[in-house]
């Protein structure tokens, strides 16, 4: 390969020599010199024509292409010439590159790149933490949010929200959006400027404001048609007109990603401390640091505390910076999957780092020949150079396309709810510096033992051809280094093994229904209501819907409840029992789910004792209430709690009534697989309606074909009741440990890729091995050695060099598995069977790809062998 | 042996020859120039020349010479083809190599003064 304007440059060259050649024989022949004569002088005049223009050449700034060239086909040859090695750094380097750039792409977009909001570091969200609750980031009440804002000196303006799904109403599309519904000062605490329209003004959240309503930008499109005459305009949000009042940006993620309409909340003075629905975000004033803010928050909450002593103990109110609160548990995980992936890179390299090295070390001959022919060590590492950054390239060209794709799948994907993921693009630095940190180490291991030849020495190189000390040395290091790789390998298959057991575990939990799971639908049914309207009208639409499904060809029995196993708990509230001494210690929040008649059935939840609700459970006849099984041992130790009487919240709440205790079911899961205990109570739906339910069929048929059917049933009742969010019981069971098992599959699969590399870096070392003791193998023959003895010391090294790994990587796993312990289900970050078996793993790997090698050495022709010393 | 009468007419020849100072060879080939567009073997002659016969351009050190002050822009290089059909290439001096001459001169000027200084006899 040459360029055209340097090949040109190249032809003038020759021209002008050439020219200058003729005329000087022509002057001379002048002079009276035969033709011979002349051209003989001057050919000797003239000096060595190569030489004149490889000099005139360096002139042109070229010559370091030209070499470039060289080297570069002489690297490309070289690299053509050893396939296998090729391929297996190639891939390693892309695989490696790959991975990581993706990875870490992930992982700044989501936790490091700064939010899409100005000076997003001085907001921070305010939550409520205290006992019995014990919500790591628990939410207030009003009541809180009314004493923080009248006693805060730390923050701008502070603000609550709380999460909403809005219906809005028009047939013959009925949409249920998620958002939020805020207080006035919620955009301006976050800097936002509206897209269009206004956002809360100051006082819109008052108990007598309108309802007001922001959209986002993709509604706005989506609904709207992006018409700027939808600002000032009326719509019906649940079933309550509210004027649209402006559009919010297209970065507003806020509070969750897919957050579509914010409407003003109407702040009516509370009677209680409690529902805690809301969580509160403000901006810091501009001379406050965070911990200033904390301090304030402490004091304010000492003082919350002993003004309410029957409701908290331990009250503290956490200042989380907002980043931090929407990252939240997904750190730990994306840390953890990052360090995997940062040891498959280490593992790739040193593997690289081996093979290179092994290659090296052949090539030491090839490097003395090269100095003793003149070549300066600055041509020798150009030369390496070249080689290393050929294959660098090529390595990083395939490891950038697979961290592309990596990424565009992981964002249609999803696989983890992570937040953020809008922030996630292929993040251009992060390939340019793996590819660098790839490259030089590549370079490193691959060019200093080649050098290591140029040194005076050639002689020695030379004369025994590579089977010298520095030789020695090279098996040395290779040897460290497959033991430094079997070490990253088993820390990594440690960590992947206790990830894959959590989750099989989790998996294994029973979440209390005997149903089987993919022959349960269910189905979101959201009614659209008014405040005016009685809830016997939406218990009667309830009741028909019901009876209709039931009818449905297929269908076995059908059921309502607003909560659902394994993790869609609606509503959880503190008890009383009526003679018994109450505290809110003694009866934290409990889950409270309102059924319709054959839940229990449709679901196969055991009854225990008792009955379970029946039609003439209703409105007006006497209040009624299931408990599960955990409630009734730990309340009613050695007793019946049939017959007993509780109520909801707190004695003080005289508005509702007692409920009598008439059942007890089995436990089943609410809150999500790994809770440790399952108490729940149970309502009549008739008793405690709730205009968003859950709508479960239990069917002989495949449930996905119900789906329709239901669905036309429902709209045939009242079309503007929306029916979204249709699964089967399998699919929630599955989502709901969707992200332990995708922390399991990543990292275990690095884990694979890992044990890979380490096998072929054994592979690798141990053929390198035998083919260096070729000789030595040879003799051990010619004395009498058997096959076997042969076969079992070539084992045994590869077993010493697993063992010493296995070792190492041992209190590499012990120490790297401790920050996983938050990640674990039921086990130990020091399980012995996990580390057991991977460390018998790895063994067996190891003699599996010594088994070649071995193989080889046992086929060693002691004459051949010795003959060739 | 044919080569022997070659090796001592080269002797004497070089018997007279010097070596051309590091470094002046860019004066003498832009002074050459000044007179006029010349091609590589020109230039050489006229250095022999008005050495009288003693500086002997090498080829070797005159075309990377050429090529070098090319690159500078301090001569410009153009296609010829002179009376008997022979297609050469012609270098002349550029302004800015005019420039350069007027520099090395002087730089050489400063030189020949400082060096004729230190070897005058003491007074």
């Amino acid at each position: 390969m040459r360029f055209p304007n340097w090949h040109h440059q190249d032809d003038e060259l020759t021209e002008e020599l050439r020219s200058h050649f003729a005329i000087a024989v022509q002057e001379r022949m002048e002079r009276g010199q035969s033709k011979a004569e002349a051209e003989a002088a001057v050919r000797r005049e003239f000096g060595n024509e190569l030489q004149v223009r490889e000099a005139t050449r360096q002139q042109w700034g070229w010559l370091w292409l030209e070499q470039l060239m060289q080297d570069l086909r002489y690297a490309g040859r070289l690299l053509v010439r050893t396939p296998m090695l090729t391929a297996v750094v190639v891939l390693t380097l892309a695989l490696g590159i790959g991975a990581n750039s993706a990875i870490f792409s992930i992982v700044y977009g989501v936790l490091l790149r700064p939010l899409p909001y100005p000076q997003a570091d001085r907001v921070a969200m305010v939550f409520l933490h205290f006992s019995p609750q014990n919500a790591e980031f628990g939410t207030m009440s009003l009541a809180d949010y009314f004493d923080w804002r009248s006693r805060n000196q730390s923050f701008e303006d502070p603000s609550i929200f709380t999460f909403g799904r809005f219906n809005l109403a028009g047939v013959p599309n009925p949409e249920q959006v998620s958002g939020a519904s805020v207080t006035s000062g919620f955009f301006s605490t976050l800097r936002l400027k509206p897209l269009a329209g206004r956002f809360f003004a100051p006082g819109e959240d008052a108990p007598s404001s309108p309802h007001l309503a922001v959209l986002s930008e993709a509604l706005w499109r989506r609904r709207f048609g992006s018409r700027k005459d939808v600002i000032g305009s009326a719509t019906n949000i649940n079933g309550e007109p509210a004027t649209i009042i402006g559009v919010a940006p297209a970065q507003t993620h806020f509070p969750r990603a897919e957050s579509e309409l914010w409407t003003n909340l109407q702040l009516v003075p509370p009677t209680r401390r409690g529902p805690f629905f809301y969580r509160g975000i403000a901006r810091l004033k501009a001379s406050v640091a965070l911990a200033q803010a904390q301090a304030e928050m402490n004091a304010i909450a000492r003082q919350i505390e002993h003004a309410n002593p029957g409701t908290y103990s331990q009250l503290i109110m956490p200042v989380v910076p907002l980043h931090d609160a929407i990252v939240g548990n997904v750190r730990r995980a994306l840390l953890v999957i990052f360090g995997a992936v940062l040891f498959v890179l280490l593992i790739g390299l040193v593997n690289i780092a081996s093979l290179l090295l092994g290659r090296a070390t052949a090539r030491q001959r090839e490097m003395a020949m090269r100095v003793s022919l003149g070549a300066t060590r600055s041509r020798l590492w150009r030369q390496l150079l070249t080689e290393s950054l050929l294959l660098g390239v090529c390595g990083g060209a395939i490891g950038i396309g697979a961290a592309w794709a990596g990424v565009r799948l992981f964002r249609s994907w999803n696989p983890s709810g992570l937040p953020r993921l809008d922030a996630v693009r292929l993040d251009v630095p992060v390939v340019i510096f793996t590819m660098v940190v790839s490259l030089v180490s590549g370079v490193l291991f691959g060019t200093i033992p080649a050098l290591q030849s140029s040194r005076p020495n050639l002689n020695a190189a030379l004369n025994e051809g590579g089977r010298n000390m520095s030789a020695a040395r090279g098996r040395r290091a290779r040897n460290a280094l497959v033991v430094a790789e079997i070490a990253l390998s088993l820390v990594l298959l440690v960590g992947g093994g206790l990830l894959l057991r959590s989750y099989l575990r989790l998996s294994r939990v029973d979440a209390g229904f005997q149903a089987p799971a993919d022959q349960v639908l269910s189905l979101r049914i959201s009614r659209t209501e008014t405040k005016a309207e009685k809830a016997a009208v939406g218990i009667a639409f309830f009741e028909r819907a019901l009876d209709r499904v039931q009818h449905l060809p297929g269908v076995m029995t059908a059921a309502i409840a607003d909560g659902l196993p394994p993790d869609q708990q609606a509503d959880s509230d503190t008890f009383v029992i009526e003679g018994q001494p109450w505290t809110q210690d003694r009866f934290p929040s409990t889950t409270l789910v309102s059924v319709s008649s054959d839940y229990f059935r449709t679901l196969g939840i055991p009854l225990l004792r008792g009955r379970t609700f029946t039609k003439a459970d209703r409105e007006d006849s006497p209040w009624t209430v299931i408990i599960s099984e955990s409630v009734a041992q730990r309340y009613f130790p050695g007793e019946d709690p049939l017959g007993h009487h509780m109520k909801m919240s707190s004695p003080t709440l005289s508005r509702i009534p007692y409920m009598e205790i008439i059942g007890i079911v089995g436990d089943v899961k609410y809150t999500a697989l790994d809770s440790t205990s399952a108490p729940a109570l149970y309502q009549p739906f008739t008793q405690n309606y709730d205009s968003r339910t859950w709508l479960v069929v239990h069917s002989s048929i495949p449930p996905a074909t119900l789906t329709r059917s239901i669905e036309r049933e429902i709209h045939n009742i009242d079309p503007e009741v929306i029916v979204n969010r249709v699964n089967t019981l399998e699919q929630l069971m599955s989502d709901s440990v969707e992200q332990p098992r995708f922390r399991a599959l990543l990292v275990g699969a690095f884990a694979m890729i890992a044990l890979t590399l380490a096998a072929i870096g054994i592979f690798g070392v141990m053929s390198y091995s035998v083919a260096q003791r070729t000789g030595e193998i040879g003799v051990r023959m010619a004395l009498g050695a058997r096959r076997i003895d042969v076969l079992r010391m070539i084992f045994r090294e590869a077993i010493a060099l697993a063992l010493l790994g296995i070792f190492f990587g041992t209190i590499g796993a012990l120490v790297a598995t401790r920050s996983m312990t938050k990640l674990l289900f039921d086990i130990s970050s020091t399980d012995p069977t996990t580390f057991l078996g991977v460390g018998l793993l790895l063994a067996i790997v190891a003699l599996i790809a010594s088994l070649v090698p071995a193989h080889r050495a046992t086929r060693i022709d002691p004459m051949n062998a010795l003959r060739c010393e | 042996m044919p080569a022997q009468p070659a090796m001592n007419q080269m002797k004497a020849r070089y018997q007279n020859r010097i070596e051309i100072l590091q470094g002046t060879l860019d004066l003498l080939i832009l002074q050459t120039l000044q007179w006029g567009p010349q091609h590589g073997y020109g230039i050489s002659q006229v250095i022999r020349f008005k050495s009288g016969e003693r500086f002997d351009v090498e080829t070797g050190s005159l075309y990377p010479a050429l090529h070098r002050l090319e690159r500078n822009g301090w001569i410009r290089s153009d296609w010829k083809t002179s009376e008997n059909k022979q297609r050469v290439k012609q270098y002349r001096l550029t302004a800015s190599g005019k420039k350069q001459l007027v520099n090395e001169r002087s730089r050489w000027e400063r030189l020949a003064v400082a060096i004729a200084g230190v070897l005058s006899p003491q007074e």
